[in-house]
């Protein structure tokens, strides 16, 4: 590269000629950097120049034919008190120089050169000859930098003078930094005043906008799986925006493209929002930026914030503190609804404890004795506790009644109607012989309570007198009853016909009466037994119940120790799969 | 130039300029670097005096290297002249630009 001096009256001017390829450009525009050091350009205007005339000169290279890349480049600088001026001389067959430039799409890597020339100079003219072309870049110096230059103040003046603009600059971006940070903490403090997230989230975002110098903002968060966006918080809630599906892909809605393309999308007056797009009625001409939020992978909301075109767009340090307020305030809601969560299943858990305290103080804390029979009841409730009971009455010294319910449904009401049945039926004694008149008196009574919160009780009554050694049994829906009959191991199953209650109003219930022969057991049981669920996801069943009793009655145990070991063979069957319903089972063995 | 893995991001610093002259090679030698646990690419720019078109073009096909990953290209502590061109161009939109 050959350097020549050319001097002209009160400009100073630099000539460079560089050999057409690319690795000559930096040596020559380092080379202009000293040439515009040494005539005290300031440092801003200088990068100017030096990124103004690589693009120029990488032009230059990269179009010149095969017989233009043997000529040489010819580059002038010249430096005048007013301004600064770059030729370009070119061998290219040049080109037609647009009447406008626009950026290339953002993803596009080519296609930026003359849009750069064109920013950072005041003045461009592509000059073509035959042959030979010559691009000229003219670029005003500041009044600051002319005003030092022309009363020919010191050099450390001017460093000093520079030094202050950046401690300006430095002074600038701390003071967004200071005010971000105070508007996070003012609104951090409010958070545990409040429990309007929607207002957390505006108030948060107001002061965004004043910090960015917005003037709208829409804040959205996904709900029902990440496929729907709808409005937390806006500046102007008169203005009612639709909630977007993602389902249906983002064509009509820069808030749906952003969330989809997982990156921020941004409109100004070249891609203005779409005029189908709902923010485009809040303010037209709007210039912004759409920030889709996310934790993880997961998306959690965007943000679009905006202000009227003639503002300009938002700069790098704006975008940052942009960013910066909508991640804060995402982990601020999903932190928030995660506690809301928490105490909703702290509330849930002490209604199961209720619940239960319910149901087991419907169990009998003795169960009462009927001569020559031993009774013994067992009921282990779910982790979703429901409304298993069973109950014995004692009627006379020969007499007795057996109960055993399943209310179906769960928690406090669930417990709740156990209660009431177990009330109703220990209120008429004088019906407690005839067990399925007993049933369609509750059943009239319960139907309307039951039928209106949609749940049903299955229920078996047994009424049992040991003097005339027969049973009645009647059923309201209940699975069936069991009744060993000998020590050979016969097993009788009785299921008297019934509804269960709260089906109809008005059901008939029918008795079924046996003899009791010697040495008879009788097991009444709930469904959670039979449908009891082994590791593999087999059921108990009742041919295993019915197996268990037949085995059980060739020995002579007592109806507690029988108890006892069908618990053990329930527990050993489960072994380590929990419990899904109540299990409940009441034995009467002679 | 040094470029250095870790975990799913590669680290890319030590660059004095991105021009015309080198941009191509930068490209390459970054891609070539990168392996199939590789999402995101770390740009130390604190050196780095000098970008033009051909570096902004560099740095865009990263990021479109990135893009089909689901990872980013983060730009650290660019200088003042490289912060002007990124502004100007308005590549801080498609690029996570960080100062510290």
């Amino acid at each position: 590269m050959a350097v020549q001096s050319i001097p002209v009256s009160r400009n100073i001017s630099l000539r460079m000629v560089l050999a057409c390829e690319l690795v000559e450009v930096r040596p020559m525009t380092v080379m202009m950097r000293g040439f515009l050091q040494e005539q005290g350009v300031p440092e801003e205007e200088i990068q100017a120049c030096e990124l103004a005339l690589a693009e120029a000169a990488n032009n230059a290279i990269k179009y010149a034919s095969a017989e233009a890349a043997r000529k040489e480049i010819q580059v002038d600088v010249v430096c005048g008190l007013d301004q600064l001026e770059l030729r370009v001389n070119d061998n290219t067959a040049g080109f037609e120089w647009p009447r406008q430039i626009e950026l290339p799409v953002v993803d596009q890597e080519t296609g930026r050169g003359l849009f750069l020339i064109q920013s950072l100079m005041d003045r461009v003219n592509y000059l073509r000859g035959s042959g030979q072309n010559c691009l000229v870049m003219k670029r005003k110096r500041s009044a600051f930098s002319h005003k030092i230059e022309s009363e020919f103040q010191s050099e450390s003046e001017r460093r000093i003078a520079e030094s202050e603009k950046v401690v300006r600059d430095m002074a600038e971006e701390l003071s967004f930094c200071y005010e971000s940070l105070s508007a996070i903490f003012r609104c951090s403090a409010d958070l545990g005043k409040t429990n309007d997230l929607g207002d957390f989230a505006r108030r948060l975002l107001t002061d965004l906008a004043q910090i960015t110098s917005a003037e709208w903002f829409v804040f959205r968060m996904t709900s029902s799986a990440e496929q729907r966006l709808e409005v937390f918080a806006s500046s102007d809630s008169s203005v009612l925006l639709p909630a977007l599906s993602l389902a249906e892909g983002g064509a009509k809605s820069v808030e749906a493209d952003a969330a989809l393309a997982r990156e921020d999308v941004w409109f100004d007056h070249l891609n203005p929002l779409k005029s189908g797009d709902p923010l485009a009625k809040i303010r037209p001409g709007s210039v912004g930026l759409v920030h889709p939020i996310f934790l993880g992978d997961s998306l959690i909301g965007t943000l679009t914030i905006a202000k009227t075109a003639g503002s300009g767009a938002f700069t790098a340090v704006q975008a940052n503190v942009i960013h910066t307020f909508a991640d804060f305030l995402a982990i601020q809601i999903v932190n928030s609804r995660y506690t809301d969560e928490l105490v909703r299943s702290r509330l849930v858990s002490r209604e199961l404890e209720i619940a239960k305290t319910i149901q087991r103080s419907l169990l009998p804390k003795t169960i009462p004795r009927l001569s020559g029979y031993g009774l013994a009841g067992f009921c282990e409730s779910a982790h979703q506790v429901g409304g298993d009971f069973y109950d014995v009455i004692k009627i006379n010294d020969d007499a007795i009644l057996l109960i055993i319910a399943d209310v179906m449904g769960k928690g406090i009401p669930a417990a709740m109607f156990a209660a009431i049945l177990r009330s109703l039926l220990r209120a008429v004694p004088e019906w407690m012989n005839q067990p399925a008149a007993l049933l369609g008196r509750v059943n009239r009574l319960l139907f309307e309570e039951l039928s209106g919160v949609d749940m049903f009780i299955t229920a078996q009554l047994v009424y049992v007198d040991s003097r005339a050694r027969s049973l009645t049994a009647a059923s309201a829906g209940h699975c069936p009853l069991l009744l060993a009959l000998d020590e050979e191991g016969n097993v009788k199953a009785l299921s008297p016909e019934g509804l269960p209650l709260g089906i109809l109003p008005e059901t008939t219930f029918s008795n079924q009466t046996e003899v009791l022969p010697k040495n008879c057991r009788i097991l009444l049981y709930t469904d959670g037994l039979t449908e009891a669920r082994n590791v593999s996801g087999e059921f108990f069943g009742q041919d295993r119940l019915v197996r268990w009793l037949r085995k059980s009655s060739q020995s002579k145990q007592p109806a507690e120790q029988l108890k006892d070991d069908l618990a053990a063979e329930l527990i050993a069957f489960q072994s380590a799969a929990s419990l899904s319903d109540d299990q409940t089972f009441l034995i009467m063995a002679e | 130039m040094k470029v250095q893995a870790q975990g799913e991001t590669l680290n890319v610093s030590g660059i004095k300029e991105l021009g015309a002259a080198n941009s191509q090679v930068f490209r390459d030698q970054v891609k070539g670097a990168m392996n199939e646990l590789h999402k995101n690419i770390e740009i130390d720019l604190s050196e780095t005096m000098f970008v033009d078109s051909c570096g902004l073009g560099a740095l865009i096909s990263l990021h479109k290297t990135t893009c089909n990953r689901n990872g980013t290209v983060r730009l650290l502590n660019p200088t003042p002249p490289v912060q002007q061109i990124l502004e100007l161009t308005r590549m801080h939109r498609i690029f996570e630009i960080v100062n510290n």
